[in-house]
Order: structure tokens, then C-alpha cells, then sequence
């Protein structure tokens, strides 16, 4: 089943067209990749759907209900999360203060005046907190205020911090870019991992090869705003569309 | 868990008992260091305003330069309350918390949506604003410059509100907002109010209405604003139209800073330093006090940023070191 179909969506930036009538359906469960050069239109179709950008025109459903037009938190609270580029934590609050405010806002819908929580009645919120720290391994650093953490640890705790809102598709924009080999390794372990576990569908864009082909089933490529081709990994492995796109053809050089 | 609950209190037990202890023999005291009756509500009055500011500027992060309107405001109304309707404290304060609440909800809705200095020029602006209208377009209700005058004396159950009867109540009411502001910090919406200090935009992608919990935030900060110029006509039963103005915005904002913010305890001690300072040391300086207050202002600001609380953290941290 579709959790996510994005519809003939385009959207012009004082005249550049970053997405020209963009279709791609994410099936449920999936880890599917949105590969393409710099420019294609990946980052520009991630924030049409958190609802940072509105489209021109086109429709966005997610779990077949529309998105377009939703504030940021409401998208969030119908179950979309995105992980950032750059990564983007709660930096001078603890580790666990990070996850244990998703782990709120999961219990307690988008607003909610619970000043007078007592420790057993925050208890699940912590425990949630804690186990999802667990499954990223950032367990240990539970204590240390955010900043403090290296740049994968970052990403891990944003992870975290997205995995305990409890979603249903997780957007993770570039979640290996400048790690180091290991660390790039650990973070494909991490995301098959959450995915066998909770069955969380994923949509991750990403330019390294290697992350893109052990993760995905499915792979979508865009160029210039457009899907040019998508399949499944062994179907995009020499695709020429795909390598014309990235590396350019010589007539329009 | 029932342990782990009854811990959770024992924290608040001694902060708040300690406030209260201290706070509640101030009469027997404070005369020895050079208070005198009176100061002693003044101050009390002035640490309930702090707390309330405290959680806008120190844990949201919000720097609001026209809290005098809440405080003026709800002194207004409770002036008028006492004046027009009864000489009883207990419907004058509640109509003039209610009136600081929707004004805050009013001024609040206006200017969260900008954040750092534009929020902070745009509440200036309304600040000054409600205190140009005190002036001179309602002066017919508020006595314009003179303030509002010939208020009664104020009653609580055929109490006279005078003396250490204002200084008792000032103080209960200050020992149950500490312990509230204690605890709305320690709790998953002090959380959320640190959050948005942080990362607003983080928070609001972790799917949390932002724009709610800053009014919320706001408001609860313009309550203790409310509270504290509401019991500062009942402690002296004349509505001065500088309650209302930039000057009384200002000291909070010095108070909060000098004493350390995002502490609580800081912009209170803050707020006792400041009175402490203007009425008793201000005599022994003679002239020039405003002169010695600025460069202590100064001082602290360059080289202790976070206030007294981190000089106390630092001398401690010194003495710790030196035992070991």
C-alpha cells in the first residue's frame, strides 16, 4: 500500500522550475531512495512535504490524507518526521531532555499544560526515551548536553529524537554526508535495523552510492525536477538515464 | 515509583523552604542590616515579578522590555476596583490579574512571533504605548500624571491591609508562585519553554505547537507581572503612572540579569539586591549610587555573565577545590 503519493507537484523559484510536475509513490515499509545531482530538486521536494515550502500546484498525500497547507507540527503529528541536513538537536539540553521532549510530544499530542507531572506518571516518556536512545547506542551519553556530542553522534540523537515521536515515515535528508567510513557503516547497520524493527517506511536522500544500494528497494532519480527513472537497485545499476544525469551528456555541454 | 515521587517533592521542600524561612523573618532582621518596614513588602513584591520574568527571559528565552505593562496594568485595575467598587483586596487583585492576562494574551499574540530584538522593540513599543494612553487618553479614569489618587484603605475580611498585614500576605503569595514556577519548570512544559530557547524550529518539527506554549509562556510570565503590581497598590494604595512605564520594564530586565537568569533564584536575589541597593546603600553613597549601581551592572555583564548565582558557583567551586 501507498503511505505517501506525491501528485504533479511543481514548484518555480522566480522562474527556475526546482520541481516540475513531480509523481513518486512510497510504498509502506520501503526504504526508498531519492538519488539525483546537485540541484535535481531532492532537498525542494523534502520540505514541500514537512510543509516548509507550499508547491505551485500538485497534490501531497501521506496515509491518504492531504498535506499541503499543514503547519510543520501537524504534519509531524499525523506521523512524518525528518531528519536534517545539518543536524538539528535541542544543543544545550542533555541527550535524554532531547528524546524525552519527542517522547512528550508523542504521549501528549501538540500542546498540552501537564505542569504537574510527577516521576511515575513521566516514567513511559523516560523509558521511551531511554530505549530509543539504546537503539541508536547513544545510551551511554545520555547525560551530556547535546553540543558536546561528535557530528555522528548528532545525526544519531536526531534520529533518535524523530524515532521517539513514534513515526510512520522517517525523512532523512543526507544522513551520511561528511561521516567517516566506519561511521557511514554504522549509520546503514542503524537505519536496516529501525527498519526490520518497526517496519518504519524511510525515504532517504543520498548521494553515496554505497548507502543508496545496501539500503534501498526502491530508488527514484531525479534530475532538473523530474523523476527520469526509478526501479529497483538492480534495475538503476547502469541505468543510462541515471548516469547521464550525473554525469551529463555531451551535447549539453 | 511511589519512592521515586515522594523524592520528587522532597526537591522543592527545601528551596521553598528556605525562601519561606527567610522571607518570613525578614521583620526580625532586616532592620539590622539597614531595612526598614516596608522595604521589606517592596522587595517581596518586586521577587514575584522577577520569578514571573525569569520564566519568559531566563528559560524561553524571550527578552520582553515592556513587562510594565502587565504589572501596570493590573495595577490600574486593581486601583480602580479598590476606588469604584469595594475596598475589599480580594476582587481588586483578581480583576487586575485578569485584566494583565488578557493583555498579555492580546500583546502576546502580536509580538511572539518575532523573536530577539525585534520582540523586544515590539513589546517596548506596546509598553509605551499603554503608558502614553494612561497619560493622556484614558486620564480621565487613571488621573493621568498625578496617577490614580484617593484610593481607601485596603480590606481583607475587616483586616486593615496595612503594615506587617500586607508584608504576611505579600509573602504567601510570593512562597506559593515560587513553588509554582518550580514546578511548571521542572515539568514537561518547562521542558518545552527550554526547548524553544534552543530550537524553535527543531521543536516544531518533533511535532509541538510552538506558537502555543510561547503564549503560554507569556501569559504565565504576565500573571506573576499581574500579581506583583496588583500587590503593590494593596501595599500602598496609590496607582503611580510610572508602574505603567518603560523605566519599571528596564529595572526588571537589570534585576533578572544582575542576579543571574534561567535560575530562578537569581533575578530573585536580583530584585532584593536592586531595592536593597536604591533605598539603604543608595543613602550611605549619597549622590552618586546610580553611578556605583551602573558599573556593578557593567561588571557583571563583562565578567560574570551569568550574575551572582555564578560568582556563588564559582566560590564555591574554589572552596570545594581548596578543601580537597
Amino acid at each position: 500500500m501507498a503511505i505517501l503519493e506525491i501528485k504533479d507537484v511543481s514548484k518555480n523559484f522566480g522562474g527556475l522550475a526546482a520541481l516540475g510536475d513531480a509523481n513518486l509513490t512510497v510504498e509502506e515499509g520501503t526504504i526508498h531512495s531519492l538519488i539525483g545531482p546537485n540541484g535535481a530538486g531532492k532537498s525542494t521536494l523534502l520540505n514541500v512535504l514537512v510543509g516548509l515550502l507550499e508547491p505551485d500546484v500538485g497534490t501531497v498525500l501521506f496515509k491518504g490524507q492531504p498535506v499541503l497547507g499543514k503547519a510543520p507540527y501537524e504534519i509531524n503529528q499525523m506521523g512524518l518526521s525528518r531528519v536534517f541536513q545539518t543536524p538539528a538537536i535541542f544543543d544545550d539540553m542533555s541527550v535524554l531532555e532531547n528524546v524525552a521532549i519527542a517522547a512528550y510530544a508523542a504521549r501528549d499530542g501538540a500542546y498540552a499544560f501537564n505542569v504537574f507531572e510527577t516521576p511515575s506518571s513521566a516514567k513511559p516518556c523516560i523509558d521511551l526515551a531511554k530505549e530509543t536512545l539504546n537503539d541508536v547506542g547513544l545510551f551511554e551519553q545520555r547525560k551530556i548536553i547535546a553540543s558536546h556530542l561528535s557530528r555522528g553522534d548528532k545525526r544519531r540523537l536526531e534520529m533518535a529524537l524523530c524515532l521517539a515521536r513514534g513515526p510512520d515515515l522517517l525523512l532523512l535528508d543526507e544522513p551520511t554526508a561528511g561521516m567517516a567510513r566506519a561511521d557511514t557503516e554504522n549509520t546503514i547497520k542503524l537505519l536496516q535495523r529501525i527498519s526490520d524493527k518497526g517496519g518504519i517506511t524511510m525515504v532517504i536522500v543520498e548521494h553515496d552510492m554505497n548507502v543508496v544500494f545496501s539500503l534501498s528497494k526502491y530508488i527514484s532519480c531525479l534530475a532538473q525536477g523530474r523523476i527520469i527513472a526509478e526501479g529497483a537497485p538492480d534495475e538503476m545499476k547502469g541505468n543510462p538515464k541515471v548516469i547521464e544525469a550525473y554525469l551529463g551528456t555531451e551535447s549539453e555541454e | 515509583m511511589n519512592s521515586a515521587n515522594s523524592a520528587f517533592y522532597k526537591k522543592d521542600i527545601l528551596p521553598v523552604g528556605a525562601f519561606a524561612a527567610v522571607l518570613l523573618t525578614m521583620p526580625f532582621w532586616f532592620e539590622y542590616v539597614g531595612g526598614y518596614s516596608g522595604l521589606d513588602t517592596k522587595i517581596v513584591i518586586w521577587i514575584i515579578f522577577a520569578i514571573g520574568f525569569d520564566i519568559l527571559l531566563g528559560y524561553m528565552g524571550f527578552l520582553s522590555f515592556g513587562h510594565a505593562a502587565f504589572f501596570g496594568t493590573s495595577a490600574y485595575f486593581t486601583g480602580l476596583m479598590l476606588l469604584h467598587y469595594s475596598d475589599n483586596i480580594l476582587p481588586a487583585i483578581a480583576v487586575g490579574v485578569i485584566s494583565a492576562i488578557i493583555m498579555a494574551f492580546i500583546i502576546g499574540f502580536l509580538t511572539l512571533k518575532r523573536t530577539g530584538i525585534y520582540f523586544s522593540i515590539l513589546t517596548l513599543a506596546f509598553g509605551e504605548m499603554l503608558h502614553s494612553m494612561v497619560l493622556s487618553t484614558l486620564q480621565d479614569w487613571t488621573g493621568g500624571d498625578n496617577g490614580l489618587t484617593g484610593l481607601p484603605t485596603p480590606m481583607l475580611f475587616g483586616l486593615k491591609m496595612q503594615g506587617d498585614n500586607v508584608f504576611y500576605l505579600t509573602v504567601i503569595v510570593a512562597i506559593v508562585m515560587y513553588y509554582i514556577a518550580r514546578r511548571i519548570i521542572s515539568s514537561p512544559f518547562g521542558l518545552m519553554l527550554k526547548a524553544i530557547k534552543s530550537n524553535q524550529v527543531r521543536l516544531e518539527y518533533t511535532g509541538v505547537h510552538v506558537a502555543r506554549y510561547k503564549l503560554m509562556g507569556f501569559v504565565i510570565s504576565a500573571v506573576y507581572a499581574g500579581v506583583a503590581g496588583a500587590l503593590m497598590i494593596v501595599y500602598e494604595p496609590y496607582v503611580a503612572s510610572e508602574f505603567m512605564g518603560w523605566h519599571l520594564s528596564g529595572q526588571v530586565v537589570i534585576m533578572s540579569v544582575l542576579g543571574g537568569v534561567g535560575t530562578l533564584f537569581g533575578p530573585m536575589l536580583g530584585a532584593a539586591f536592586m531595592l536593597y541597593f536604591e533605598n539603604v546603600v543608595s543613602v550611605t553613597i549619597g549622590e552618586q549610587w546610580l553611578l556605583v549601581l551602573g558599573a556593578i551592572f557593567m561588571l557583571t555583564v563583562i565578567f560574570l555573565p551569568g550574575g551572582f548565582v555564578e560568582a556563588g558557583s564559582k566560590i564555591k567551586k574554589k572552596l570545594m577545590g581548596g578543601s580537597k
